[in-house]
């Protein structure tokens, strides 16, 4: 299955957990190139967890996670440079550092990878900025910026050595609908227009049918995948009742 | 034709300058964050002098080109290698064209021109000082604030929250009891080492065991004791109430209708007062048994130290090294509590308030040792 080479990311058999606590047991799937992979599922189900593990910041409890074949949480020194250089990850409060201003937030894997002059840093740095429409906000510190603003600067960071997969955890989450919105769009142009691949943990609905091709929804009782396949679709055919109510949005 | 420009095996590029001064850029291979650094210098270097009036870049033919291959199209593309000359990217897919698009020379020169403002030497005296005067206002206001607040407990014991007193005193107390133990013992046992030598040369030795029971009791047991409060927990204060302020918890609590001051600080500030007299008895004994083993080293019979250092104190001096003690202990607690409530915004200011809490207490503690030896001074 892995070796295929449209399947970016597989995860096989894996148990994660913390201590001795098992959030998700055994599972499986794979996230194609070039599509938006969505996260779905109750709070406290394993969402942001699960993400954490797929980016190799927490040790699997058993199974492996490939990224384009390779396993990042085995690597180590300059393959899993390499590994991580495939994928920039936009974090729920977007973890802009507090002593940059936006533009050297943007430009610092620039100055710390790559051997370009400061002309040319500055350029793409800004020119990222303009792609998530901040350009006007490159001087201001993240602490004066609002939270969507600080969203898409944490994007215009994450993308600015051309990963081509994005890990998003809760971009919409303490959005109004408006800036919500933009953000979405913004998924699908980078999405569609540059061929990025996207995984993205949310729960906002409107999102959700908006940008995602594929979901898959976890189910904290049983700690497993409950639904696989694209969100319009499950909301009428998934087998669960409950995940048909949750993409409904009706009581239980 | 002029011969082809190898650069790097992964990037080529055929440059052939017509008559008029028309010229064609040719780009090859994989135009990338690796091999851009080095084209741009080359490209620069070879286009720069040409008198080139026209460039027409062809970028069609490259394998690949990601944001930094798109920075140097960009770059030649304004014509600032060929300075006069109007020049024009063609060759670029959709995608491409699109990133190139988000490329401004108006965003660049804007930031080139961002100059943060730097104030002037006056303007910076004006607001340290407006800054000082707010803080003193602040410590006032905070310091009648807790007075009442613990007048009003000492009326009405049941408001206060026991509970809360007692964590303290044993956060703060008890388990602060080894570590000011260890170090008042060997501060002990350092003043009578060295006062040794200069009495041994008068014959007066005997008379370390008066120092070391004056200085333990007057000066060094309240002050140790205190700067290991601030040390210790003051900070711990600080860093608290920083957080709770960063994570709005006082905002919670104010939108309850209960005060900050009340509700966490009072009872800070009453462990700080009933803690350090303590914590000073307790750093006295330990400074004094610091100093007897020197003392018996000496050859001076245990007898003989114990009923020296009883001969050489009197209440009042462990009267005014208590009250001191009661002092400082207030300052420690109510200064360090005062600055976890004036933390700020941003990552750092949790540390900032720890820091300001500590360094403000050692001051206060010292300045305010030197008004009481002062005042004793002149008072006898």
């Amino acid at each position: 299955m892995s070796d295929d080479p449209a399947h970016l990311i597989v995860a096989r058999d894996l148990t994660i957990g913390y201590g001795n606590r098992i959030v998700l047991d055994r599972v499986n799937f794979t996230v194609r190139r070039g599509e938006v992979f969505t996260i779905l599922g109750a709070s406290g189900s394993g969402k942001s967890t699960l993400l954490k593990h797929l980016i190799g910041l927490y040790r699997p409890v058993s199974g492996e996670v490939l990224i384009s074949g390779e396993n990042l949480v085995e690597a180590d020194g300059a393959d899993r440079l390499r590994i991580l250089r495939k994928f920039g990850v936009l974090y729920q409060g977007a973890a802009l550092f507090g002593s940059m201003n936006t533009v050297e937030n943007v430009r610092l894997p620039l100055d710390e990878f790559t051997e370009l002059s400061e002309v040319a840093k500055d350029l793409i740095a800004l020119s990222k900025l303009r792609l998530v429409g901040l350009e006007s906000a490159a001087t201001r510190m993240p602490a004066d910026l609002s939270g969507g603003m600080q969203k898409r600067a944490g994007i215009a960071r994450a993308i600015v050595l051309d990963p081509c997969i994005l890990f998003l955890d809760e971009p919409s989450a303490g959005l109004d609908p408006i800036t919500s919105a933009d953000l979405d769009a913004l998924i699908k142009e980078l999405a569609h227009g540059l061929g990025m691949t996207f995984v993205v943990v949310t729960h906002e609905l409107a999102s959700i049918f908006t940008i995602a091709d594929r979901a898959i929804v976890l189910d904290p009782h049983t700690r497993s995948i409950v639904a696989e396949g694209p969100p319009a679709y499950l909301r009428e055919h998934a087998t669960q009742p409950w995940v048909r109510q949750f993409l409904n949005r009706q009581t239980s | 034709m002029p011969p082809s420009d190898i650069v790097s095996p992964d990037v080529q590029w055929d440059l052939s300058v017509g008559p008029g001064g028309a010229a064609t850029l040719v780009l090859r291979g994989h135009l990338d964050t690796n091999t851009t650094p080095g084209a741009w210098v080359a490209l620069d270097k070879e286009l720069r002098g040409r008198g080139i009036s026209r460039l027409e870049i062809e970028a069609g033919k490259l394998a690949s080109c990601d944001s930094a291959g798109l920075a140097l199209l960009y770059e030649l593309g304004t014509g600032s290698m060929t300075p006069g000359a109007t020049a024009r990217v063609t060759g670029l897919g959709p995608e491409l064209q699109h990133l190139l698009r988000s490329f401004s020379t108006e965003d660049y020169q804007a930031l080139q021109a961002h100059d943060p403002i730097h104030p002037t030497f006056i303007e910076e005296v004006g607001a340290k000082t407006h800054a000082w005067l707010g803080d003193l206002r602040q410590q006032v206001e905070f310091i009648g604030e807790v007075t009442a607040d613990l007048v009003v407990s000492f009326f009405y014991p049941r408001r206060m929250r026991w509970r809360e007193v007692f964590r303290v005193f044993e956060n703060a107390g008890v388990n602060a009891l080894p570590i000011v133990a260890l170090l008042t013992f060997l501060v002990g046992m350092v003043i009578a080492f060295e006062a040794a030598q200069p009495l041994e040369q008068l014959g007066a030795q005997i008379f370390v065991a008066n120092l070391l029971g004056l200085t333990m009791t007057k000066e060094l047991g309240p002050v140790m004791a205190s700067i290991m409060l601030a040390g210790r927990s003051g900070s711990a204060f600080a860093a608290e109430l920083g957080t709770m302020k960063v994570n709005e918890e006082l905002n919670a609590l104010q939108t309850m209708g209960l005060s900050p001051v009340q509700f966490l600080i009072v009872q800070r500030v009453l462990a700080g007062i009933l803690l350090t007299p303590v914590l000073t008895v307790f750093a006295i004994y330990s400074g004094i048994f610091g100093g007897i083993p020197v003392l018996l080293g000496l050859g001076f019979p245990l007898k003989m130290v114990l009923e020296q250092i009883e001969a050489g104190l009197s209440y009042s001096d462990l009267a005014e090294g208590m009250f001191k003690s009661v002092v400082f202990g207030g300052i420690v607690a109510s200064v360090s509590c005062l600055r976890g409530l004036q933390t700020g915004e941003g990552p750092r200011a949790v540390g900032d308030s720890t820091t300001r809490s500590v360094v403000s207490s050692i001051l206060l503690i010292i300045l305010t040792d030197a008004i009481f030896a002062a005042l004793t001074y002149a008072m006898k």
